[in-house]
């Protein structure tokens, strides 16, 4: 029996060190069962140096939370969810995927991951998936997270590292330039890592809201950069048309290092600082400053450039990563030792969830699926013969449109995700899981997603299980399990293991994480993500593993310092414009963006279950300007319906100067009727699959007051009535 | 065989039509001829003036390598003027004597500097010849002039108080000349700005180094320099205002002989309508500069309003986009496809945006109303249509001024003098024909210094000191009361400060007002 444990945070992709004790049992309790509780504390560990944010404090009260799922649930034809033993449950999977697969073919089965599994459920989820369920419709919710910063990087690179460096390489930087990222709320103990640039005035946070990163910019630590949503790219070539016209790049590094200058040079002549400043709202001289702080950085304490999903999770996210990889390129900034370009990676293992095939298009080790020599590779590692192995399958938002639909998925397996809260225009999402034959839907709780499923499945927390993660900065760290699981409740591991042998799959599937990990190990092997050279036993000895490491390296903590990952060894600049596509908000619509909240972390499945969280943080609140506003005849704390073509929220209203009169932004921790994602568009990049989450057209309207008076009477959060 | 396109001119906006023609040459959809005059192939014009003060280079200008092109497979010609257009071949014949044929013909030739009528300088409106030190700044030579009158620190006088004059002119007293603007009403910018807004302006230009002469007539120019270069400027009233370098900017006028000489209809610019074809010749078009929309339904409220060419490039580039993509599906899909094609949507007053680091202004729109103007307020409101309404504010002392008219709520016409975030604003706001919020007063308040620190100092002890945690300030003071004395014991018995340690100092006030106040008793 596990006796606590050193291993990291459950939520956000920093995993802050956190040593898991088990406290001494309370004197006065009365001994209905003797379960252990679990103390949290900060441990020191390079990316949070013994800090720990609100939700990393409070992460060990779910697991023994009242709510949680113990038994596998069937819904019954009342609609009603009923436990049922793990081999009924097993037997009517095992039927459901056969049925399905007889009736409609392979394809007709899909798989949903997440970015929150460790490295051995991802890798074990994609190899499940195209030789048990013999499936290509595989994807995952890192689609909604990280891919258009992969897709630029790639393209930039050749590879993609959310940091290619350590993230204690920021503490000495003079000037940071943080693009659509709210560290100080998504990963509060990573603010550590800005102080040095704080203090020599260097902090440059473009947002559109006063976000507390874009205060962190207050009292001489630097500037706020406050574009209107959807503008992020045109703001990104006017820094750079600023470099390029005022002497500011470092012209060795461009003519050694990069191919494809002279082309974006041209591209840059058209966006001058005053043209740009009529296309984002920033004034022309902050758009100067930007771009000179940056080069002087560069030349002095270095500069690094860092951005977010605000700017990335866009139609045009791919192109807006490139710029600013461009700008950096232009700087001369990667690859150097005290100077970079690097993206936040969002959830837990979004780094490592993106490497081993949860993607629709990619094998272990960051491979292609398209790619011969890759497929072989695999085959040869799983003993299997090539052709088993399905092409490409379907981006998630695509997957998500198929289900029910002629030729679309039917039964649907989701792994860590809560599908009917983070995906675009959730009400059409919903509907698609409704029309399904059969979900299951593996959960600790009955999230709004697990709530819609014919079958439940219980599985482990964090706390409860052996595993690796790959952090933002690359690094293999380990999960270690501090307790045992309630009777009843089995890791997804097990799981894929049981399904296998009953849908007569080829090849093992292991349920030991450590024996995974060994078979993952020889499966990227030779690709981009290469984890060869990595065991459990370094990583227990605390050895920092940075990818790619291959077998007899010693790792690579910092990327590019030779060379870029293109057979030239030269970075790839692109040049990229602005989309035509032009946004009309005269009919008094605004620009809806929607974010995060420091006390949630991504749909609240979790951090909602969480008394505290939940009462610092009890319902969504769209923050609103008071003079936008007053217009509407919105006070503080009014009910207010946040309404477009696609759906209706209702939420209370926050007045705030922190936002842009033109701008509301509301969370997207909330389900039912304070859903943002309600509100969304399904419209995706071209490149990246992602979708548009940052800047939806909506009407905003004080609330009927017939709404305001049922509201008042129940006086409870409207997602917990919901629930109720 | 392909269609083959010939565009007369390679400007900005004919940069812009070729890159989205691209994909269409790649794929042999069409060929492509582009004929410049220049000897460079397009670059940003609209920065002529930053080159000529050495703030830039001709390299970062460019909007197009030949090279680049050609081996995407389309034919540049460079340094080589078209002729004539022999419409009834389809061919245009070049000054070199060959002639090429076109299926589509696209006149990108855009305009020309007006050269006023001054004695001294030569009349001829297509040919000018203009003596030494006196330049139109239009093109990388007339840059080059400038460049070395700046860098020898020179006397350097503008002659007019437009966009380009004044931007000119403040870049070079920036950049260590001495500048001069002449104008000849009472403040620069003319028309498009009120009276207010330009006395602002007028402080600002000479408190940012350049002399301004207003209400000034000139009429003719001195050539009593070193070989017979310019020396002074000639005013009416019998002065001179002394100078090294001349730079005429007085306007442009569209370039339109060509499509007059093969007997296309002309107006201010070459007439066409909304799909931007010529009259009677459906296969031949015009953009940007020397291109007029007026089409020619007499029922059309549009163009019975509209004013000629806007003399801006962003017009420009949006007809471009447009007639690429009108081009590429006429040649893919046929004629009626393409007329199916939206009309290219009808373009807002321009904004014009002083581009100078020393000043901030934004214009655009109709500015001359002020708020007690009953006649222009109440001008155009029929029918449930609003009156106009006028927000102005007003501090010369410090070089800021704003005035926004507004129709509903939405703006009709703005300036906007030293106020850079609420110009920025105000710019979006038109753009987008958003609804102005009632309180006017909150787009001024966004240049004011408590927009910066909003909260921050509060003394509110339900105010969250630290935010990673979730601990107010009361909380952090009971536990110093209840004996914590440093930032590890408040952090241990809080969580306070466990995050990102941003507030450790803030922590650490705490703990020693509280122990200076005990140590007080």
């Amino acid at each position: 029996m596990p006796n606590g444990a050193d291993t990291h945070c459950p939520y956000c992709a920093l995993q802050c060190g956190m040593t898991l004790t088990p406290a001494q049992p309370q004197a006065a309790s009365p001994a209905v069962e003797p379960a252990v509780i679990l103390d949290v504390a900060g441990r020191d560990f390079p990316t949070n140096r013994g800090g720990l944010c609100r939700k990393g404090w409070t992460s060990a009260s779910l697991l023994h939370h009242t709510g949680r799922v113990t038994e596998p649930l069937l819904k019954g034809s009342d609609g009603v969810h009923q436990p049922i033993s793990w081999d009924q449950a097993l037997q009517l999977i095992t039927a459901a995927v056969k049925d399905t697969q007889r009736e409609y073919g392979n394809d007709a089965v899909g798989v949903f991951g997440g970015g929150g599994l460790t490295n051995e459920k991802a890798y074990m989820l994609g190899k499940f998936a195209r030789l048990a369920l013999r499936t290509s419709r595989i994807d995952y919710n890192g689609r909604f997270c990280m891919s258009s910063a992969a897709a630029a990087g790639n393209r930039a690179f050749g590879v993609d590292r959310g940091l290619p460096f350590p993230v204690a390489d920021l503490d000495t930087a003079s000037v940071i330039l943080m693009l659509g990222s709210n560290v100080a709320e998504t990963m509060p103990p990573f603010v550590q890592h800005l102080q040095g640039a704080r203090d020599a005035g260097g902090l440059i946070v473009v947002d559109p809201r006063r976000s507390p990163t874009a205060a962190l910019t207050s009292d001489g630590g630097g500037l706020h950069v406050q574009p209107t949503p959807g503008t992020d790219l045109a703001l990104l070539l006017g820094i750079s048309h600023v470099v390029v016209h005022e002497g500011l790049t470092d012209p060795d590094f461009i003519s050694t290092r990069t191919s494809g200058y002279a082309a974006v040079v041209r591209s840059l002549a058209t966006f001058w600082p005053e043209r740009v400043q009529s296309l984002t709202g920033v004034p022309a001289h902050l758009i100067r400053d930007t771009a000179r702080l940056l080069a002087q950085g560069a030349k002095t304490g270095g500069s690094y450039i860092l951005s977010g999903r605000g700017v990335e999770q866009h139609v045009d996210g791919t192109d807006t990563a490139t710029a600013a990889i461009n700008l950096s390129l232009l700087l001369g900034l990667p690859g150097s030792s005290r100077s970079g370009y690097g993206t936040l990676t969002g959830q837990g293992n979004g780094q490592g969830g993106r490497e081993h095939g949860q993607k629709a298009d990619q094998l272990p080790g960051y491979r292609k699926i398209t790619d011969p020599a890759a497929r072989a590779h695999v085959a040869r590692v799983w003993g299997v013969d090539e052709s088993l192995i399905p092409g490409p399958g379907l981006p998630a938002v695509e997957l998500l449109k198929s289900l029910g639909q002629p030729d679309g998925v039917r039964c649907l397996f989701v792994h860590g995700a809560n599908v009917v809260v983070s995906a675009p225009d959730a009400h059409a999402v919903t509907k698609g899981l409704r029309s399904l034959d059969f979900l299951v839907v593996c959960d600790f709780f009955l999230s709004e997603t697990a709530a819609e499923a014919d079958l439940v499945l219980p599985v482990t927390q964090w706390a409860e299980e052996e595993g690796t993660l790959t952090n933002l900065e690359g690094r293999v760290i380990r999960r270690r399990r501090a307790l045992m699981p309630p009777p009843g409740v089995r890791n997804e591991l097990w799981l894929m293991a049981q399904l296998a042998k009953l849908l007569e799959a080829p090849s093992t599937f292991s349920d030991d994480p450590e024996t995974v990990f060994e078979e993952l190990r020889l499966a990227s092997a030779g690709g981009l993500a290469d984890y060869s050279g990595i065991d459990y036993a370094m990583l227990d000895r605390g050895e920092a593993a940075y990818w790619p490491y291959p077998s007899g390296s010693t790792g690579t903590p910092r990327l590019f310092g030779d060379g870029f990952a293109h057979a030239d060894g030269r970075a790839v600049m692109v040049p990229v414009t602005p989309s035509k596509r032009v946004r009309s908000f005269a009919d008094g619509s605004l620009a809806l963006a929607t974010g995060r909240l420091l006390e949630h972390y991504q749909s609240g499945a979790q951090t909602r279950r969480v008394d505290e969280l939940l009462a610092a943080q009890p319902q969504a609140r769209l923050l609103i300007h008071p003079g936008t506003a007053a217009s509407r005849d919105i006070s503080d704390g009014d009910y207010v319906t946040v309404t477009n073509e696609r759906g209706e929220v209702l939420c209370r209203a926050e007045l705030s100067t922190t936002v842009r009169p033109d701008t509301v932004f509301l969370p997207f921790h909330f389900p039912g009727q304070e859903s943002a994602n309600r509100l969304t568009e399904a419209v995706t990049d071209p490149i990246s699959g992602m979708p548009e989450f940052k800047t939806s057209r909506a009407w905003v309207r004080k609330a009927s007051v017939i709404k305001e008076a049922v509201l008042a009477v129940t006086g409870l959060p409207l997602h917990a009535k919901e629930a109720s | 065989m392909s269609e083959r396109i010939v565009v007369v001119g390679f400007g900005p906006v004919a940069a812009r039509l070729v890159d989205d023609l691209l994909p269409a040459v790649r794929t042999g959809l069409v060929r492509l001829l582009v004929v410049g005059q220049e000897t460079e192939a397009a670059y940003n014009r609209v920065m002529v003036a930053e080159l000529g003060v050495g703030r830039t280079t001709a390299d970062a200008l460019a909007m197009a390598e030949v090279s680049a092109l050609e081996s995407d497979g389309v034919d540049v010609r460079l340094g080589v003027a078209v002729k004539r257009i022999d419409r009834a071949r389809q061919h245009v014949v070049l000054a070199d004597g060959t002639s090429e044929h076109y299926d589509r013909l696209v006149f990108a030739t855009g305009s020309r500097p007006v050269v006023p009528n001054l004695t001294g300088l030569n009349p001829d409106p297509t040919g000018p010849v203009l003596p030494v030190g006196v330049t139109a700044l239009r093109d990388l030579r007339d840059a080059e002039v400038l460049r070395s009158a700046v860098a020898a620190g020179q006397r350097v006088v503008v002659l007019g108080g437009g966009v380009l004059g004044l931007e000119t002119a403040l870049a070079a007293a920036e950049e260590g000349a001495q500048a001069t603007v002449v104008h000849n009403g009472p403040f620069p910018l003319g028309r498009s700005i009120d009276r207010g807004s330009g006395s602002v302006l007028t402080a600002s230009l000479r408190a940012g180094g350049v002399r301004v002469a207003g209400n000034a007539r000139s009429t003719g120019v001195e050539t009593a320099g070193p070989g017979g270069s310019f020396s002074a400027l000639l005013l009416d009233d019998g002065s001179a205002i002394d100078g090294d370098l001349l730079v005429l900017s007085c306007g442009v006028r569209p370039r339109m002989e060509l499509a007059e000489g093969c007997g296309l209809p002309v107006g201010t610019g070459i007439l066409v309508d909304h799909h931007l074809r010529t009259y009677h010749e459906p296969h031949m078009f015009a953009i940007g500069d020397c291109a007029e929309v007026r089409c020619q339904d007499a029922s059309c409220v549009e163009c019975r309003t509209a004013n000629g060419p806007s003399g801006l490039v962003g017009p420009g580039w949006r007809q471009a986009e447009w007639l690429a993509e009108y081009l590429v599906v006429l040649a893919r899909d046929g004629q009626s496809a393409a007329d199916a094609l939206e009309a290219l949507p009808k373009e807002k007053p321009g904004v014009v945006m002083l581009k100078a680091r020393g000043i901030d202004l934004a214009v655009t729109g109709d500015n001359l109303a002020d708020p007690w103007d009953e006649e222009l307020l109440e001008a155009g409101a029929a029918s449930g249509r609003p009156r106009r309404q006028v927000s102005q504010w007003a501090d010369p002392e410090h070089g800021r001024y704003v005035k926004m008219t507004t129709r509903g709520g939405v703006l009709e016409g703005f300036v906007a003098v030293g106020m850079p975030r609420t110009a920025a604003e105000l710019v979006l706001l038109f753009e987008r024909s958003s609804e102005l919020p009632a309180d006017r007063s909150l787009l001024l308040r966004l240049d004011g210094p408590d927009q910066l620190d909003a909260g921050a100092t509060s003394k509110d002890p339900q105010r969250t000191v630290c935010r990673c945690a979730g601990v107010s300030a009361a909380g952090i003071e009971d536990s110093v009361l209840e004996g914590c004395s440093s930032v590890a014991e408040v952090s241990k018995a809080t969580r306070a400060g466990t995050g990102c340690g941003s507030c450790h100092d803030d922590i650490k006030g705490f703990i020693e007002k509280h122990f200076q106040a005990t140590a007080a008793h």
